[in-house]
């Protein structure tokens, strides 16, 4: 009892305390909003702006969640005296020496406190010279702390105002009803004047297509493997497909490009393009090993992007200068995308075979025959591949005027490339025995990982810095150490105390 | 074709270990530790020659090998391509300056430039293309080159002075640590005629610093009323007009100036508008006068700080008077402008302070170099070392004649020139981020000039080179600077009908064996429906 008086006085003080439109979700969710040089609808930006806070698309606050739109409008419309909410949004602080720095023992602080510690923040980045983990921590909460901040004054929501974008107080400070209205009646004089999406995005927010696509890949497969239905299997795999679709169009439509400028994007239209590839495939030599690769390869895919998201970014910000060219970009990029798609394939039914081998048994007829899907897996991929790499050069030639400059993502798309040129050579001179050619092909998927992922994560931060605390670095070094493990166990010298081989 | 598959094994390693250590230590260190060098270039070589045997192996030519063949030829074709680039290429940057005409392509290779002014003409020497430091000890005339450092990082030094001087001078260095709650800076000065990295004053935002004789400070604390102060540099001593007597006057447009005399000089001072006395013509400045008349009216409105070695002075504006005091080493002193402080860290009476370039391994962060971004040439001439690098040009007397030494990249003047007449930046709406960049610029040629628009993925071609907008630069007066990258490739056409020849061989290949695998095993000879694995 003692507790829940404070509580129930709080929740009464507190309802008439905050801008009463903070709770109009929906109607807010649907405002358009200008960041990053790009026009939004508001639902989108405060979830971005919400989890690079908090880490997390929600705010947990006296017991109650708060949906990302209503905390950031409070936060943009309350003052600290008025709204508790706003010491109420914590920041992180695990790293032991920013404890140190900012003089707490906790492992959250309230952005208001920290407000005022900019400066010593700012010094304390300044004065160390190495990038390293506390470095990296330090330039987090700084930019964290200078969006909370901006976001408390207001100037973070720009809203469309009479041919202008201005910080939301000066258009609405009191959070009426008729305040609503208005940005309303704006958000309507922004489509008057000119061609915008947000609407679009908000409705494609909205329906969480992602995570659907990520269900119906999930029950394609569970079909095809567990309950052995191919019928429904193909069903689902096909309703996958059209998700994907739609999110593929969706994002065209509202970046107006090729939906292959990012990780998540890459990530998705891989997978997208893997099991497309499988089905066609699939379909044409008759053959349900395909669609078991390719909705293997999709289900990951769209794991990472449902729940990756430190890692991959599904936000949608424009292109740097060099990249604002659609012929190429639709051209290289999806080369180089679907070639790993495709290489992507050969992998999983690697493991799978290795994996087979070592727990249950495969006839020898099935295991040639596997080997002969893997090849051509590998064939196709690889020629992707080069044609990608080539694409590339001729690219590269056109708006840098140099072919090849060994840039490190260029050097390992190669590297890549002559991995498996030596794979499909050696195959071809039976020089690697089938025994050999399996593990092999599993083992240099790694390559691709390497140009695609560790290229961005490991390299481009310098080898010293990364300290496993990014989460691109961590995925990459998970993958290998499994990968690298699978071999190992599957490989004819390691043996099982209880089976001998 | 063993061999080729170790060579492809080899040539991938090497690119790994290219791209680690470019992580780390930047472009240009993998570039001349890996990418460009011999053995890097063998393996390249071998995989060429591997290339055209396993095509000579196969022949007389079979119908099922033609995508074999065709394919190998456009390897051949690419890497001849390659070989033709690297050979008679060239890949560099012209750098705009704005309404300033340009005609050199800066390229890759280090050389030191030698100007002799008496030949009106430069000698350029070739450097060592290496990731490490180089002893090259190669005599070029009476000029002996000692060794190269391609990345290397000044270390600050106390040196003794070459030459002796009288003791009479003042020659004092100091370095001083100045600092508030927001900012701090470290910072030398010096008299020594010798030292060449650091000067006598320095301006740290608003505010200025000089640094002075020590003899001369009692001088500036004395609150005169005329605020002026005489200095005599050979007798290291200073003194006021009034404490000589000597009257100021005014000419007949209201200039003060002062007429002082001395073992037969006349010299007249305007102290208004310069610390140098007039000849006895009253025409000419002279800059040489070791008595020089220093107006302290002029150092009142603005935060001014004279600094005297072990002593320091400024005008505190609240109490409207000039305040001196004494500094020692390790001490400090607070200063009335915005809570700073100062502190001397090293004062010395004739050493002189350095920048002595130190060989290093660079680091890259944020694909900009942060360590190693100094290049060092170590010369010996006439049994005395010195070192040039590239920040920082040296002029010496070699015979009695000026000879100016650089430490610079090859470049290569074009045949017309450029004027940037305009640059434009756009940028994402709300943001800073360029959207795009585009640089207007004038082409002067024997035709005449010109007008071009040159812009991301729209190139400018002139003669037999291609102008490609590469970056921009921004001075501290907010004007823009093109960088544009100049580039001429005759193996361009190798490049791309090798890449039409892979592209076309690898289907033709998949093809003809597609066929014969039909033809050996029937079309539906294929084992269908397969359900084991899953």
């Amino acid at each position: 009892m003692k507790k829940i008086i404070p509580l129930l006085i709080s929740f009464c003080l507190l309802s008439p305390l905050y801008a009463s439109i903070c709770d109009n979700t929906k109607e807010l969710g649907k405002l358009p909003i200008q960041q990053n040089g790009r026009t939004k609808p508001l639902l989108v930006h405060s979830k971005e702006m919400i989890r690079f806070l908090t880490g997390k698309s929600s705010i947990k606050f006296q017991g109650n969640k708060i949906d990302a739109v209503t905390a950031y409008c409070r936060l943009s419309l309350g003052t600290p005296s008025g709204d508790p909410l706003i010491s109420g949004i914590l920041a992180r602080t695990d790293h032991i020496e920013v404890q140190k720095l900012l003089e707490v023992d906790s492992k959250t602080v309230p952005f208001v406190d920290l407000q005022d510690e900019i400066q010593k923040i700012r010094m304390a980045l300044f004065k160390i010279k190495e990038e390293n983990p506390y470095k990296k921590a330090l330039k987090k909460l700084l930019n964290q702390t200078a969006l909370f901040k901006d976001i408390t004054a207001g100037n973070n929501w720009l809203t469309y105002s009479g041919g202008n974008w201005l910080p939301i107080r000066s258009v609405a400070n009191n959070g009426t009803n008729d305040e609503l209205n208005l940005l309303k009646s704006n958000a309507i004089d922004l489509k008057k004047s000119e061609k915008t999406t947000f609407e679009l995005e908000y409705t494609f927010a909205k329906a969480h297509l992602p995570s659907w696509a990520l269900v119906t890949s999930l029950l394609a497969l569970a079909f095809l493997t567990l309950f052995k239905k191919f019928n429904l299997a193909l069903g689902f795999a096909f309703i996958t497909v059209i998700l994907e679709s739609l999110i593929l169009i969706f994002r065209i439509y509202i970046s107006g490009r090729a939906p292959i400028t990012n990780m998540y994007e890459t990530v998705m239209f891989s997978g997208y393009g893997a099991l497309v590839l499988a089905l066609v495939l699939g379909h044409f030599k008759k053959d349900k090993t395909y669609v078991y690769m390719g909705l293997c390869y999709n289900m990951m895919t769209l794991m990472m992007m449902n729940f990756a998201t430190s890692m991959l970014s599904s936000s949608i910000s424009p292109l740097v200068p060099v990249l604002r060219d659609n012929f190429w970009l639709s051209t290289h990029v999806t080369m180089i995308i679907l070639s790993y798609g495709a290489l992507a394939l050969s992998w999983i039914l690697a493991n799978t075979v290795l994996l087979k081998k070592r727990f249950s048994t495969i006839s020898s007829e099935d295991n040639r025959y596997y080997n002969d899907l893997m090849y051509t897996c590998l064939k196709y991929g690889t020629v992707m591949l080069g044609a990608g790499i080539l694409l590339g050069g001729v690219w590269a030639d056109y708006s840098w005027g140099r072919f090849w400059g060994w840039d490190p993502k260029e050097t390992w798309s190669l590297i890549a490339f002559c991995l498996y040129m030596a794979i499909l050579h050696g195959k071809y001179t039976s020089w690697i025995s089938p025994k050999l050619f399996v593990p092999l092909v599993a083992s240099a998927f790694m390559s691709i990982m390497m140009a695609w992922f560790g290229v961005n994560y490991i390299l481009a931060s310098g080898l010293h810095s990364y300290g496993f605390s990014a989460g691109g670095a961590v995925f990459l070094g998970t993958f290998f150490t499994l990968q690298i493990l699978i071999i190992i166990i599957t490989s004819e010298k390691f043996s099982f105390p209880k089976k001998a081989s | 074709m063993k061999f080729a598959v170790i060579l492809l094994i080899l040539f991938a390693l090497g690119m790994i270990i290219g791209t680690l250590l470019e992580s780390y230590y930047g472009t240009d260190f993998a570039n001349r530790l890996v990418y460009k060098t011999p053995a890097f270039f063998l393996i390249q070589f071998l995989m060429f020659v591997s290339i055209i045997v396993a095509a000579l192996r196969r022949m007389p030519p079979k119908k099922r090998l033609y995508g074999f063949y065709v394919v190998h030829t456009g390897l051949v074709l690419l890497g001849a391509g390659g070989f033709i680039t690297w050979h008679s290429g060239v890949d560099g940057q012209i750098h705009l300056p704005p309404n300033s005409p340009s005609r050199e392509i800066i390229l890759d290779d280090d050389i030191l430039k030698i100007k002799y002014d008496d030949r009106s003409s430069y000698v350029d020497y070739n450097l060592p293309y290496t990731p490490f430091a180089k002893e090259i000890n190669n005599n070029f005339e009476n000029i002996k080159l000692k060794r190269y450092y391609p990345f290397a990082e000044n270390k600050f030094k106390w040196l003794p002075a070459k030459k002796n001087y009288n003791t009479q001078t003042d020659l004092h260095s100091s370095k001083y640590f100045i600092s508030n709650p927001q900012v701090s800076e470290e910072f030398t000065l010096s008299l020594h005629p010798e030292s060449v990295d650091f000067q006598s004053s320095v301006s740290l935002g608003p505010l200025s610093i000089h640094y002075l004789p020590e003899s001369i400070s009692s001088c500036f604390t004395k609150n005169s009323p005329s605020k002026l102060v005489f200095w005599n540099q050979n007798r290291r001593e200073c003194f006021t007009p009034e404490s000589r007597n000597l009257e100021i006057r005014k000419t007949n447009s209201g200039k003060r100036f002062i007429v002082f005399k001395e073992s037969g000089m006349v010299l007249t001072f305007f102290p208004d508008h310069s610390p140098w006395p007039m000849d006895s013509t009253l025409k000419n400045i002279n800059q040489n006068s070791p008595i020089r008349l220093f107006n302290h009216s002029l150092f009142e409105k603005a935060p001014h700080l004279f600094l005297f070695g072990r002593k320091v002075a400024y005008y505190d504006k609240d109490e409207e008077k000039w305040t001196g005091e004494d500094i020692k080493i390790g001490g400090s002193v607070e200063l009335p402008w915005m809570g700073f402080e100062i502190s001397l860290s090293d004062h010395r009476i004739t050493d002189v302070p350095s920048y002595v370039p130190e060989k290093t391994i660079p680091i890259q962060q944020n694909s900009q170099l942060i360590k190693g971004n100094l290049r060092a040439l170590e010369l010996e001439v006439e049994g005395q070392s010195f070192w040039v690098t590239n920040q920082r040009p040296m002029k010496l007397l070699i015979n009695g004649q000026p000879v100016a030494f650089y430490l610079t990249k090859r470049t290569l003047t074009l045949p017309f020139e450029f004027v940037l007449t305009k640059f434009n930046m756009d940028k994402d709406p709300g943001t800073n981020n360029p959207a795009s960049y585009e640089s207007f610029v004038k082409l002067f040629t024997s035709d005449g000039p010109s007008d071009h628009h040159i812009f991301m993925n729209n190139p400018l071609k002139h003669e037999k080179f291609t102008f490609y907008q590469a970056s921009y630069s921004q001075d501290q007066n907010g004007n823009y600077s093109s960088t544009l990258s100049a580039n001429y490739d005759p193996g361009r056409f190798f490049k791309y009908a090798g890449s039409l020849l892979l592209f076309i061989g690898s289907i033709a290949h998949y093809l003809l064996n597609k066929k014969r695998y039909q033809q050996k095993f029937g079309k539906d000879n294929k084992p269908i429906l397969r359900e084991n694995i899953v």
